[in-house]
């Protein structure tokens, strides 16, 4: 590798940093130290999060306070239940949560957050409950078959949070997109289990993003940051191999809107 | 959904964390049931023998169900990631010995100083679970003969294991299996007895 064009991952797209950089120093404090041919110099709070050599071209992210600040932002849906999936016949809690890498955070989701369930392409606002300080969805025991269910918070950023759940044994095939802004679907959807590959889509609008990242993490990772960064193909399709137990979270951000997708696994 | 396990989950359930050797365990298993075309033991109809005492052989108790308790998982004590597999029903025995090298690498090396250092610091824990990660990928999608050779050798069955009478020690009272009890002047005494007082 001679020199590189640096690019910043804001919000999903990449945008042009520096030029033809030949030289870069991180330094303790999470800076990093950018030096070009034409002499120019620059010292931005980010890290590196992908470098390909051969086609010279390295792509960072922000850390500044600010940049993680905003990016801290995510609703997702989790079942509320110690061994992370429903079994038929078992009360069905959902329990809505606001932080960042499956991490609840400081803020609590907002109080007039909408929760929708989706079936046959008929969508049905649900009542949510507080509980212990928690946002729950309470869906009884007699919630069967394939339950399709998203959160919306609005604001500045807008939020979303999809689940994707089977209750008892049932064949399904494929599943239909909500048609969210940003959305993040499973490709096929069945059961997903460690040592699989999983696959999902990302769709604007119900339209195929391509080219768009999309972070990955599991529960209880020791990580900070996002263990996984995937980047959907031209058809808007990205993978991943299952390592880890329990649960995963795809998320997934493009302008002011964020969007997660719980995928409940059975182990 | 929780029955019905599959081999990587049966194994992970029982031997508690994953880990590169449990991985490798866990190939072997589910390649000498495809081989030789059996099932898991219920019986004893299998046997198979060990020749180290490290992760992999959960993975063989687990999946084959060769286990300590039913005396069909013989061990070797030969530090050697060596595994012969063997049906009654089919005359056949598989020995699958893992390849020089085929589980070495940066990612493998560093994995190992990170499970033997006690006390880990929150960066360490997180590249830990992130080696694991890639490792697990790695062994569990490289193909078998990247990482095992393997061929057919003859085999001579052990007896099943019999079932022996118990007798009462005459130093602590205890049962004890009468071909481990040792005759003494004061009768017949458990191994536990002979080892703190002798005959005594
Ligand atoms: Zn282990
Ligand atoms: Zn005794």
């Amino acid at each position: 590798m001679c020199e590189s064009n640096v690019y910043l991952n804001k919000a999903g797209q990449e945008e042009l940093l520096m030029e033809k950089v030949d030289r870069i120093i991180p330094a303790e404090d999470g800076s990093i130290f950018l030096e070009n041919v034409f002499g120019e110099r620059r010292v931005i709070k980010a890290r590196i999060i992908e470098m390909e050599l051969v086609r010279h071209r390295i792509v960072m992210e922000e850390t500044s306070d600010a940049a993680v600040a905003q990016k801290r932002q995510e609703i997702w849906l989790e079942p509320a239940t110690d061994h992370g999936h429903f079994h038929a016949g078992e009360e069905v809690i959902l329990r809505v949560h606001k932080g960042y890498n499956m991490k609840p955070g400081d803020h609590k989701p907002k109080t007039d957050l909408q929760a929708f369930g989706v079936s046959e392409g008929m969508s049905r606002p649900l009542t949510l409950q507080e509980h212990h300080g928690n946002l729950e969805l309470n869906l009884g025991q007699e919630a069967d078959g394939l339950l399709h269910i998203y959160v919306r918070e609005d604001g500045d950023h807008q939020l979303y949070g999809v689940i994707v759940m089977e209750i008892g044994h049932h064949h399904h095939h494929g599943l239909k997109p909500l048609g969210l802004p940003l959305e993040i679907v499973p490709a096929d959807y069945s059961h997903a289990r460690m040592g699989d590959s999983y696959e999902i889509r990302v769709l604007a609008d119900g339209k195929t993003l391509a080219g768009i990242r999309v972070s990955a993490t599991y529960a209880g990772t020791h990580n900070r940051e996002y263990p996984h960064h995937l980047k959907t193909d031209e058809e808007g399709r990205a993978k991943i191999f299952l390592t880890a137990r329990g649960n995963y979270l795809f998320s997934v951000t493009k302008d002011n809107i964020t969007s997660t997708f719980t995928l409940v696994k059975s182990f | 959904m929780c029955k019905n396990m599959p081999p990587l989950e049966l194994a992970i359930q029982f031997h508690g964390h994953i880990c590169p050797g449990l991985l490798m365990g866990i190939r072997v298993a589910e390649f000498a049931l495809k081989e030789l075309g059996i099932s898991p033991d219920v019986d004893e109809e299998l046997v198979t023998v060990v020749e180290t005492n490290s992760c992999g052989v959960d993975a063989i108790q687990a999946i084959l169900g060769c286990t300590f308790g039913k005396g069909n998982l013989i061990y070797k004590d030969y530090g050697k990631n060596v595994y012969t597999v063997a049906s009654r029903d089919k005359g056949r025995a598989l020995r699958i010995a893992q390849k020089f090298g085929g589980n070495r690498g940066p990612e493998s090396q560093r994995f190992r100083e990170l499970a033997q250092k006690g006390n880990l610091t929150a960066d360490e824990a997180a590249e830990k679970e992130n080696l694991t990660g890639i490792l697990f990928e790695r062994l569990m999608s490289a193909p078998f003969e990247d990482l095992f050779e393997w061929r057919e050798i003859d085999f001579v069955f052990p007896e099943k294991a019999k079932i022996h009478a118990t007798i009462q020690c005459a130093g602590c009272g205890e049962g004890v299996m009468d071909i481990r009890a040792v005759d003494t002047a004061r009768g017949l005494i458990c191994p536990t007895c002979l080892e703190e007082k002798g005959g005594q």
